[in-house]
């Protein structure tokens, strides 16, 4: 290779030149590294490079157009481009390369260019932005709240009730284990009595209007007010809520509710829903810290607002059922008031599932409810009650 | 121009940690929205470092484009994964109808957490999406890389010797780490000439012997353990087998990394040399992992320090410290608070300064030696090797980016 700087003596600029530098030059072309000669021409505000092998022997970039490369690790280096009009696979610099190590160089051309470190957006960058957001929540959107409720809707009357009562009664045994129980059927209450009140309770209420569903209902030995539906007919009614019930009409309409959920296959719908959204939400929310707490708080939200209508279909239909067997909503009305109480003096206790619609509320449409119905008759009597309450003594 | 080139690496370890720091904070305050900026300027200090012949390479990745992949892969994603889980859930609880005993009862389960394998093509997917992604970002001496397009036929490929491995007890593992690698690098371009992978997958066996003598330990050990009613032989080559082991797997991805580069060529002229060695990267590792946890020690030790002195139970010289006596009973709310705030701000910067010492003390390092082993030879060769097109690439990595796969960098 001849060397260049007798080559030069041509162009050398006539005394405006400041610094001159060797560099190392690339055209995004080829491979072939070029040793430019680099001399900075202040008034004519360009940086010029010199070799015999460049296209007329020059090349003027000029400052205002000089970008750097950002994060660079060596910082006795400068690598320099040319802000472009449109590239594909860089933040809109052009694909010649040119880096700088000369100390002094270095320094003028970082004092001498204001936008060295300037980032150019490509136009019509915040469109795209926007557009693929919108299309990215409206797909996540339509799956969460129409595609995936709409298939498990389906399924969830496809599906054989061979395998949603298997499935039901293995949710069930779960939740015993949830609830302390450490051998199945460890936590179940029975008494001669009590089982008796319960399947008169069961019959009276299913009687007049008919299910579906061979209902399995038991009662587990736990403090906490609460009563479950699995898929499949399995009801599970826990010894706080019948402990906490004034009347057996509140426990009758509580069960009429948890008959509702089974009717509507809301927990078979449920878990069909939650297993195809899994993971969406975590997609989105990605992996940094605190996000494992951000992702259950939006499934969490996003499960009440699925559940929210689902009990108040629940309701509904309970009340329907209550009317049909000639029971007074009252004791249903009764119950939420209860209900209403223990939150306030407890707001900690996991009372009835927070999930529900709003307990004042509820209680007001039962009562409003109950004003309209004919003559009822008593669900259980006093003595029948009691064995009931008293089934996990 | 030199004839040979040896990769030079020039990362430091100050300037990198700081990096760390300040975009895992972002990424951390904009509620994760900043960490494709972040992947990206930690992405182009790592690039920038290395050189061949005085040049650096240059990652020319936006932050942006994967923003704008990640949403793209989301929608296909939510599509894919929601109606897929959900029908095999389906299918998995129709599977057996009443579980009889416990072992049906767990098949039952088992049945239904196999929708994750539904994830795994699309794990492989987004692997060979994110490699094409980077290979395509990449530049030196002003020309791109790139990889053609191929991540279907990655896909099966993988899936195929991973299964092939599986039932051969790791057997046909060199088969799948060679034919895998072949697959990629036969697809991958500098500029306009070609890589190619050459030799035979047998020649990787070698690589494997520290595994099978973990292996023989194990089995043996074990087995003389409980014929002999040794309780103490047994446990001994368990804990020795397994240590074994796990530097056979390092010994062997080294040992294979070597034999493929030096098997590597482009444009049918160029070619590769590597000399990595398993005991410096298990050194790298071990003092990285010490450092790890000697700052976790010392940052413990100092919200606890915090704790005892904002919270008013500190010891008399401590208290003295901190303006006088302190007794138990002055318990201090004010102080508690202010107390409770300066924990929790150590606490973030310990786990972010954590990140950042793996990154510098393990990643880093292995990365420079790895790159300081690597000689090309036949290098005048590149000067004639021309640009190739840009790669519009409307994905970037946006699924492993969804899928969480790939980590920092």
């Amino acid at each position: 290779m001849p060397t260049p700087k007798a080559l030069l003596t041509p162009w050398t600029l006539a005394g405006q030149s400041e610094v001159e530098a060797p560099a190392r030059y690339f055209d995004g072309e080829t491979g072939l590294r070029l040793d430019v000669d680099l001399t900075l021409d202040v008034p004519a505000q360009a940086l010029i490079l010199l070799h015999p092998d460049l296209p007329g022997g020059v090349q003027h970039w000029p400052l205002a157009a000089l970008r750097m490369l950002a994060d660079q690790a060596r910082t006795d280096q400068l690598v320099l481009s040319l802000r472009a009009d449109h590239s594909y696979d860089s933040a809109l610099i052009a694909t010649g390369r040119l880096t700088v190590s000369d100390p002094q160089m270095v320094q003028d051309i970082t004092r001498l260019c204001p936008d060295l470190k300037r980032r150019e957006v490509p136009p019509g960058t915040a469109r795209r932005v926007v557009t693929r957001l919108g299309l990215a929540v409206g797909a996540l959107v339509l799956m969460i709240f129409v595609i995936l409720p709409a298939m498990a809707g389906t399924m969830a009357q496809i599906i054989p009730i061979d395998s949603e009562v298997a499935w039901g009664k293995s949710m069930v045994r779960q939740m015993e284990r949830i609830l302390g129980g450490t051998e199945a059927g460890g936590l179940v209450c029975s008494s001669p009595e009590g089982d008796a009140a319960l399947e008169k309770l069961t019959a009276r209420l299913t009687g007049a209007t008919g299910v579906e569903y061979d209902l399995n209902v038991s009662v587990m030995d736990h403090d906490m007010v609460n009563a479950f539906a699995a898929p499949g007919g399995q009801i599970v009614m826990v010894r706080g809520l019948l402990e906490a019930a004034e009347t057996p009409e509140a426990v009758g309409a509580v069960l009429a509710h948890e008959i509702a959920h089974v009717e509507h296959r809301d927990s078979t719908r449920g878990a069909l829903r939650a297993a195809g959204s899994a993971g969406l939400l975590g997609l989105v929310l990605g992996d940094f810290a605190g996000g494992t707490v951000a992702v259950a708080m939006a499934e969490w939200m996003l499960n009440s607002s699925y559940t929210r209508e689902a009990e108040a279909k629940a309701d509904t239909y309970a009340l329907t059922m209550l009317d049909n067997a000639d029971v007074t909503a009252e004791g249903f009305a009764d119950f939420f008031d209860s209900l209403a109480e223990i939150e306030s003096i407890m707001p900690d206790l996991p009372v009835y599932m927070s999930s529900h619609p709003q307990t004042a509320a509820r209680a007001d449409a039962a009562r409003a409810f109950a004003a309209t119905q004919g003559p009822t008759q008593p669900l259980l009597t006093p003595a029948e009650f009691a064995a009931l309450q008293s089934i996990c003594d | 121009m030199s004839a040979t080139i040896h990769g030079q690496y020039h990362g430091k370890a100050g300037p990198l940690f700081s990096l760390y720091f300040k975009t895992a904070f972002l990424t951390l305050i904009t509620l994760g929205i900043y960490r494709f900026w972040a992947k990206t300027r930690l992405r182009k200090y790592i690039w920038s470092a290395t050189a061949g012949d005085g040049d650096s390479f240059e990652y020319t990745g936006t932050g942006l484009e994967k923003l704008l992949g990640f949403l793209f892969a989301i929608v296909v994603l939510a599509i894919y994964l929601g109606i897929v889980q959900m029908a095999l859930f389906y299918f998995g609880l129709n599977l057996f109808v009443e579980p009889r005993n416990q072992i049906e009862a767990l098949a039952q389960v088992g049945a239904i957490y196999i929708t994750l394998l539904a994830v795994l093509p699309l794990l492989l997917f987004a692997t060979y999406r994110a490699r094409r992604y980077k290979t395509a970002r990449t530049r030196w001496r002003g020309l791109r890389f790139g990889m053609d397009n191929g991540a279907w036929g990655y896909v099966w490929r993988a899936l195929g010797h991973g299964f092939l491995s599986l039932i051969t007890l790791g057997i046909m593992l060199p088969r799948q780490t060679f034919w895998l690698e072949k697959y990629m690098t036969d697809r991958t371009w500098y500029g306009d000439a070609k890589f190619e992978q050459t030799g035979r997958w047998q020649s990787l066996y070698p690589g494997l012997k520290h595994v099978l003598i973990a292996v023989l330990v194990l089995v043996i050990g074990m087995t003389l353990g409980i014929k002999l009613q040794s309780p103490v032989l047994a446990g001994t080559s368990v804990f020795v087998g397994y240590i074994w082991l796990i530097v056979g797997g390092v010994y062997y991805r080294i040992y294979a990394f070597n034999v493929l580069t030096r098997a590597k060529m482009l444009d049918g002229a160029v070619t590769f040399d590597s000399g990595a060695r398993t005991g410096r990267v298990i050194g790298i590792v071990l003092t990285g992992i010490l450092a790890i946890i000697g700052a976790t020690i010392v940052g413990i030790f100092l919200m606890g320090l915090i704790l005892m002195a904002t919270f008013g139970l500190s010891f008399g010289s401590l208290g003295a410290l901190f303006g006088g006596y302190a007794d138990p009973g002055d318990f201090n709310a004010a102080s508690g608070l202010v107390g409770s705030i300066v924990i929790a701000v150590l606490y973030v910067a310990l786990i972010l300064a954590l990140g950042g010492l793996s990154l510098v003390m393990i990643t880093q390092r292995i990365i420079s030696h790895v790159v300081s082993s690597v000689v090309v030879a036949n290098a005048p060769h590149l000067d004639h090797v021309r640009q190739r097109a840009a790669d519009p690439g409307a994905d970037a990595e946006g699924f492993a980016d969804a899928l969480d796969i790939g980590g920092a960098i």
